[in-house]
């Protein structure tokens, strides 16, 4: 592997690292990692509960630590960089789907979805507000605050709202975790639209292997490690892939 | 089930103690009220029972109730009798009147005519020499200590002092005493002589009190039995230990006063202390709604509920009251160093402690205060579903102002608004200022119930230059703060307590001193005021002569004073100049009909007396026709006013009692001075008083009781700062997720912090604008009761002195909170449920 950056890595990570606590207490969550996002796809990140997904996508996101080994988003080598750095590097390049809680009650659908660039005092690009609010298919319902909508219009705003600041990258974990099948597949084709549409990255992480289907690439993690990973998915080959896993 | 309880109470610590301090703060200072107040009792009483272990007997005189004036006292003859008596051993009499001592400047020392005490020999002597020795010659005298100390006066000194006639009469100085306990003395200082000498001076016709003390073997109860025995009827008759124990009982009157008027302050501190309470259960019981119906799911029934909070609230109510009471000790003990330390007339070396009814008063209302507090969240608690168990996340409180609430309101706003208007219309005096107090209380709990819809409007119209000028931070701030009302409301209104009160402290004094200081510049023109020391003594006239022959003065008014009996009543009648400088400005009726035959009353004296502009008033056999009646505070002769020819006709011995003077313009106050004090050097006994310094003084002693008053409602404040704290270190443990999510979208740690300062510092605001507009409104409402022309003057600096404050004051609260929510880690709050 050579050292400069492949410009068409959105995100890299090279001897990925994490133990939380110390000792005989000490986890090892993530034990080298080397992996590569390319700009423009939708990966997806499956694995046995414990091995490491949740660990993994904080990591490259600048919201936890790692204990060594070093991560690029584009051209920003993000593990050298501190608390107040990384919040602005957060800002302009990184949008969030979480499971569940992704919404501030007291702001309206639509206040939420411009709360990042609000954040960052940047204007919203008006053709891609126009263009992500006709996608997201909320209509009338963006004035609408969180409680007044449903889990799945909910994830929707959420994604909404990762995409109106063009960021490098999305990291989605477990989006549609908390919702029935028909809401989290509106979700997920959303999610693949403004790949497909929008040229958008997203990395995401799952349990599900119909919602890894969506993506381009499943990446498989176990204890720790990379153990494999599937181009094309579709449904009845991640779940071959994982049944080998878990075997 | 109890178990549930402690183990949650134990692992949130930091809740516990932030919850309990607002009543321990409470209780602490109630509790230190009753240390204080004690602790000055037991060590009076400790006095008194010394001093009076050198006395058998003490005889009083039985005096006529009915003529108050004339001081009761007791004869030489009645101590020849009970120096007769079998078994005294010695009998002293004890003189006290008024001996005037004079300053190194030959004028009288000091505001008060010093007192003339006598110093008895022997074991009888109760005066403490602290240096020197006793007066024993006619020549000598002692003077007590303060006042030697702020005349300059030394052992060995030569001091002077007038008799009762006024006449100089020179000491050598033996001796420095202490006054002890004696308030009187200690106000007015005091010179001690010999017994004989005492009486001379003072003029005093007998003794106030005649000390005995019996032989050997002799008991104080019979002897008090055959000194009564002796003297016969008119007399009161004590043992020492009883007189000690009257005194005792006449001083607890005193600090009972004293105590009294620090438990109101106690009393509106554990107010606001239980609105912090509410506030935090019902905080705490939603944010556990989900652990409540879990408990429920698994069996718990709604009264073990219920009973998990109430005793939660037992503990809480448990500890802050112990912690409160050992807080209360401190308070005490600081408040008695604080006063030694400005050397008040308070005996000392008495040790502070907790009394059981200390004890008791302080555990049973701490408690009963937590509890009560915490019975509505308990019964809140109660209702939430088993099945909310089962919801995934808890959905955020929507308040809808229910009609009920808005009638409620609008029915208590609407009465008290009816009361206050009753009282301002009414006539001043005590019944409309209690009708203002009373409206003003109803109008408050008016704005307690609708305090929740206010604070709506109110957020927006505060946090509408903060949500511009800080952008994202600010304006989730400004959400945040109204985003539940209810909370917001109680979170607020506690602080609203305390600044209403300042408010309306502040619009009473500052209206109070507009008003005295503008009557007497628009109908009292005075630059000098020549008075006297002493009540009834007088001016010469011929000062009042000499004074307005200087071409410096403009006008110069002599004011006469004297008692009478009118309709059986004694009381003041005078005259005064006319000058057209002086406008005697009526309430009702006319000054210029007031000529011979006629006289002017104030007000107060009018209704006392029952008397109408057009009646006529009988005084010293003869009639006067009323025509006018005066203003209470502004005029020369308070009481009856008659022409001078009228009142000297009438009352030919009486003396100028004062002299106003109004000083030329251009003249300088230097000379103006200089001329005042050598027209008066010839009589030591009069004072010459220049108005500005009056008013200096007047000014002053105001903005003492103001800052006293202030600094006593800052605890309730103070209380409801640690409410605002609270309800946002517990908002802020509900928002954990918001916060991380925030964080995430890339909110950086100090903006993180700033919408939290933001959200307290908006809600600081509400709560002091609601403050400042009901304690200045009700402020006015109070002015309209005391005076009639009232000059309303609003302290707008001060006023927003205190909004300001308060702002910032909720800053201050937010700083740990804030800190903590800033200090937490995002992937950590994310994960937490
Ligand atoms: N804060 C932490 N402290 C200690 N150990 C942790 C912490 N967070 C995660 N772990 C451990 O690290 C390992 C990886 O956890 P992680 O949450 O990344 O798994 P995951 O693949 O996301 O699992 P799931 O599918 O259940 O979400 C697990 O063994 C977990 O117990
Ligand atoms: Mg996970």
């Amino acid at each position: 592997m050579t050292m400069t950056t492949d410009v068409r890595q959105a995100v890299t990570a090279r001897g990925l690292k994490k133990v939380y606590g110390q000792g005989d207490a000490a986890v090892h969550a993530l034990r080298g990692i080397e992996v590569g996002f390319a700009t423009g796809a939708f990966t997806a990140i499956m694995g046995p509960s414990g091995s490491g997904k949740s660990t993994l996508m904080h990591c490259l996101a600048g919201l936890d630590t790692v204990s060594a080994g070093e991560i690029h988003i584009g051209d920003v080598e993000i593990t050298k960089l501190n608390d107040k750095q990384l919040t602005l590097l957060r800002r302009e390049r990184i949008g969030f789907v979480f499971q569940a809680f992704n919404l501030l009650p007291t702001l309206t659908a639509e206040q939420n979805i411009r709360l990042p660039l609000e954040i960052a005092g940047r204007q919203a690009d008006q053709v891609l507000f126009d263009r992500v609010i006709e996608t997201v298919g909320l209509g009338e319902r963006l004035g609408h605050r969180p409680t007044q909508l449903s889990g799945g219009q909910q994830q929707r705003v959420a994604v909404a709202r990762a995409l109106i600041s063009k960021p490098q990258v999305i990291f989605a974990d477990e989006p549609t975790g908390n919702l029935d099948s028909r809401s989290g597949a509106e979700v997920l084709a959303f999610l693949r639209r403004s790949v497909r549409e929008l040229n958008q990255t997203i990395v995401m992480v799952t349990h599900d292997p119909v919602a890894a289907s969506y993506a381009d690439r499943v990446i498989f993690l176990r204890d720790g490690l990379l153990v494999t990973e599937l181009f094309e998915p579709t449904a009845q080959t991640v779940l071959d892939t994982l049944m080998k896993l878990e075997a | 089930m109890f178990r549930t309880t402690l183990a949650g109470l134990l692992a949130h610590k930091l809740r516990l103690l932030l919850t309990s301090l607002a009543i321990t703060l409470g209780v602490g200072f109630i509790a230190g009220t009753f240390v204080l107040t004690d602790t000055i009792d037991a060590a009076f009483a400790q006095k008194f029972t010394a001093d009076a272990a050198k006395i058998s007997v003490a005889v009083l005189p039985d005096g006529d109730k009915a003529d108050r004036r004339q001081d009761p006292i007791l004869t030489t003859g009645d101590l020849a009798k009970v120096r007769g008596v079998r078994g005294v051993a010695d009998a002293q009499g004890i003189v006290q009147g008024t001996a005037p001592l004079l300053g190194k400047n030959g004028k009288v020392a000091g505001s008060r005519a010093t007192a003339g005490i006598s110093v008895p020999e022997g074991a009888l002597n109760r005066t403490v020499i602290t240096e020197g020795s006793s007066p024993a010659a006619a020549t000598e005298a002692v003077l007590d200590k303060d006042t030697a100390k702020t005349r300059e006066f030394a052992v060995g000194d030569t001091i002077t002092v007038l008799d009762a006639k006024q006449v100089k009469h020179q000491f050598t100085l033996v001796g420095l005493f202490d006054v002890g306990v004696n308030q009187e003395l200690s106000f007015t200082g005091a010179v001690g002589f010999t017994a004989d000498t005492a009486r001379q001076m003072t003029g005093a016709k007998g003794f106030r009190e005649i000390d005995v003390r019996g032989g050997d073997g002799v008991s104080p109860e019979g002897l008090r039995a055959s000194v009564a025995a002796a003297l016969g009827s008119g007399y009161t008759v004590k043992t020492g230990t009883q007189l000690a124990d009257d005194l005792a009982a006449a001083n607890n009157m005193d600090t009972a006063f004293i105590r009294m008027g620090l438990l109101l302050f106690g009393v509106i501190a554990m107010l606001v202390a239980a609105l912090v309470i509410y506030n935090t259960f019902n905080i705490l019981v939603a944010q556990r709604a989900r652990e409540m119906a879990l408990l429920r799911c698994i069996g718990a029934t709604k009264k073990q509920v219920f009973g998990s909070i109430l005793l939660e609230s037992v503990v809480v109510g448990v500890l802050s009251s112990v912690l409160g009471l050992l807080i209360g000790l401190g308070l005490g003990a600081g408040a008695l160093a604080v006063l030694g330390a400005v050397d008040a007339p308070i005996p000392t070396g008495v040790g502070v402690s907790l009394s059981t009814r200390t004890i008791v008063v302080g555990l049973v209302i701490g408690i009963i205060v937590t509890v009560a507090a915490a019975l509505l969240p308990a019964r809140a608690a109660t209702r939430v579903a088993p099945i909310a168990a089962l919801r995934a996340q808890v959905e955020e409180s929507t308040f809808r102002a229910g009609m009920l609430r808005i009638v409620f309101g609008a029915l208590f706003l609407l009465a008290g608004t009816g009361i206050t208007a009753l009282g301002v219309s009414k006539d001043p005096g005590q019944d409309a200022l209690l009708a203002v107090m009373a409206g003003g209380c109803v109008f408050f709990l008016g704005v307690l119930i609708l305090a929740p819809l206010i604070v709506k409007p109110l957020s927006a119209f505060v946090g509408w230059l903060p949500a511009r000028l800080f952008g994202v931070p600010g304006k989730l701030a400004v959400d945040n703060s109204r985003r539940n009302p209810k909370r917001a409301a109680t979170t607020t209104v506690a602080l609203t307590i305390g600044v209403t009160l300042m408010t309306l402290i502040s619009v009473v004094t500052t209206t109070t001193r507009a008003t005295v200081s503008e009557q007497l510049d628009a109908q009292f023109p005075v630059d000098y005021m020549i008075g006297t020391q002493q009540h009834d003594a007088t001016i010469p006239r011929t000062v009042a002569a000499d004074l307005r022959s200087k071409p410096e003065f403009g006008s110069v008014v002599a004011v006469r004073e004297t008692q009478t009996r009118i309709k059986g009543q004694s009381v003041n009648v005078g005259t005064f100049t006319v000058d057209p400088e002086f406008k005697v400005a009526p309430v009702t009726g006319s000054m210029q009909d007031f000529g011979p035959g006629t006289a002017a009353v104030t007000s107060w004296t009018a209704k006392e007396l029952g008397v109408a502009v057009g009646d006529t008033l009988e005084a010293a056999g003869k009639g006067y026709r009323v025509v006018a009646l005066l203003s209470d505070q502004a005029t020369p002769v308070y009481g009856v006013s008659l022409t001078e020819q009228d009142f000297d006709a009438a009352f030919p011995e009486a003396m100028d009692r004062s002299v106003l003077i109004k000083v030329k313009d251009g003249v300088a106050a230097e000379t103006s001075r200089r001329i005042v004090e050598a027209a008066t050097e010839p009589y030591p006994a009069v004072l010459v008083e220049s108005v500005t310094e009056t008013r200096g003084a007047f000014d002053e002693a105001l903005d003492m009781i103001t800052m006293i008053i202030t600094g006593l409602l800052g605890l309730a404040v103070l209380i409801s700062l640690l409410g605002i704290a609270n309800t946002l270190s517990l908002s802020v443990h509900e928002r954990t997720r918001e916060s991380a999510l925030l964080r995430a979208l890339g909110l950086t740690r100090p903006q993180l912090r700033r919408m939290l300062s933001i959200e307290a510092f908006v809600l600081g605001l509400i709560g002091a604008l609601v403050g400042v507009a009901l304690g200045a409104t009700f402020g006015w409402a109070a002015t309209q009761t005391m005076v009639n022309d009232v000059v309303f003057r609003a302290p707008v600096l001060q006023i927003l002195g205190f909004v300001a404050l308060s702002g910032v004051a909720g800053v201050v609260a937010a700083l740990l909170p804030a800190r903590r929510a800033a200090k937490a880690s995002i992937v950590g709050s994310l994960a937490s449920s």
